[in-house]
Formats: structure tokens, C-alpha cells, sequence
């Protein structure tokens, strides 16, 4: 059985606000755009909420970027 | 996520209609605890009751506030509470599955310290509340973070 052991717990940052701001589209817009609500792309903003796999591919998308451009794992304090 | 278990949304204002006043009189019921005569009825009852001995599936007379009250309440709760948003998406759906276990440890916290310190017919009260916490626990405390969610959307651009 293989198990992956993390030592240090991640957390993921995102860039989703500075790319709706070259996008120049609002939260409302991003929403409709990947069929989520407000509250949702406003909860991941905040870091508050770690999107699945699939709508962050969906984002990723709407901003012409990969994944990882957008989504960043980052070792919290 | 699936949400194949979740009743579309325009089921949402009946179960609201269905559960405030069922929760209202209810409530009464418990305060002023009446009866009135006109809920007294004959119905089927399937099991023996353990005070006057019947059989099973009789037809016996009763009052049927209680059912009644407790009846709508059942059909309101559930309703409100499993039906989708009119945004259903993950995110809501992962506040949905945290409002209900955080419903389930709060009222099994509120039993645990019923059955210790609540006895004798006292607690045959517990009882019939604890039948009705888990659900209103679980409206209140899911309303509560989608309200708080829907309030903190600042500084938009």
C-alpha cells in the first residue's frame, strides 16, 4: 500500500483575482462563465474555499492560462 | 458532486410555507399543550400500543394534533432542506454536507448531556424533541453560512 505523507500542511493560493482583473470580467461574470455561483468565486478569492479539480481546470480555461498559473500550492506557516 | 438526491429548487418555497407554521404551532403546542377536540379521529395504528394492550393493526381513537403537527413538520424539513439552491454548485454542496454532520454532532452532544442529566418522563420530552433537533439543526446551520457567504462578497472590480 502506498501512502503519501505530507509533512508540512500545504495550502493553495490562487490568482484568480488579479487574472479577472486582465480579463477585466467580474466575479459575477467568472461565476456564469463555469457555472458556479458568486459566493463561490468569491469564498476561493478569500482563500476560503479550494475549488475541485474540474472547475479549476474550467477557470484555468476561461483565463487562457494552465492550472498552475492560477492555482499555486504554497507551504503555510 | 452529484446532487441526484436533491429536489429541484421551486419545491424550496413550499417546504418553507410547510415548515414555519408547523414550527410555530408546534412550539404553541408545547406551551399551552391543547387538543383540540375536533383533531380526535379514528386511525390505523400497526403496532400494540403498551398501555391498553391492542393488537397489531388496529383501528384506535386518538387526538391527532401531535400527528399532524409533527407530520407537516417532517415533510417542511426535509423539503428545505433537500432542495437545491437556485445556485446548487460544489461549493454550496460541501456547505451542505458540513451543516450536516455539524447538525449530527451537535445533537447527539445535546443527547449525550440529556441522557445524563434528564430522567424519568422528563425525558420522554427529550426524546420527542431529539426526533425534530437533527433536521432544524441542520436548516439553521446551513442557512446561517450561506446567509454569511452571500453577505461577504466585498471590494468587487
Amino acid at each position: 500500500m502506498s501512502c503519501i505523507k505530507i509533512q508540512k500542511p500545504y495550502r493553495m493560493k490562487n490568482n484568480i483575482r488579479v487574472e479577472r482583473a486582465i480579463k477585466n470580467i467580474t466575479q459575477e461574470d467568472l461565476a456564469k462563465k463555469v457555472k458556479v455561483s458568486r459566493q463561490t468565486i468569491n469564498a476561493m478569492e478569500a482563500n476560503k474555499y479550494v475549488p475541485s479539480t474540474v472547475l479549476a481546470l474550467k477557470i484555468a480555461r476561461v483565463f487562457n492560462k494552465s492550472v498552475e498559473d492560477v492555482f499555486v500550492l504554497e507551504k503555510s506557516d | 458532486m452529484s446532487y441526484k438526491l436533491l429536489l429541484p429548487n421551486k419545491y424550496k418555497k413550499a417546504g418553507w410555507m410547510i415548515l414555519i407554521p408547523s414550527l410555530v404551532i408546534g412550539i404553541l403546542k408545547i406551551i399551552m399543550d391543547f387538543e383540540p377536540v375536533w383533531l380526535n379521529g379514528k386511525v390505523l395504528s400497526i403496532f400494540p400500543s403498551g398501555f391498553n394492550r391492542q393488537r397489531y393493526f388496529n383501528i384506535v381513537s386518538v387526538n391527532l394534533t401531535n400527528t399532524i403537527i409533527g407530520v407537516f413538520f417532517i415533510l417542511g424539513a426535509l423539503l428545505v432542506g433537500f432542495t437545491k439552491e437556485k445556485n446548487e454548485d460544489e461549493f454550496i454542496a460541501g456547505i451542505r454536507l458540513s451543516s450536516l454532520l455539524w447538525a449530527v454532532f451537535v445533537n447527539y452532544a445535546l443527547l449525550l448531556v440529556a441522557f445524563i442529566f434528564i430522567y424519568d418522563t422528563a425525558f420522554l420530552d427529550v426524546m420527542m424533541y431529539n426526533m425534530f433537533t437533527v433536521l432544524l439543526i441542520f436548516i439553521v446551520r446551513f442557512n446561517y453560512v450561506l446567509y454569511k457567504n452571500s453577505k461577504a462578497i466585498p471590494d468587487e472590480k
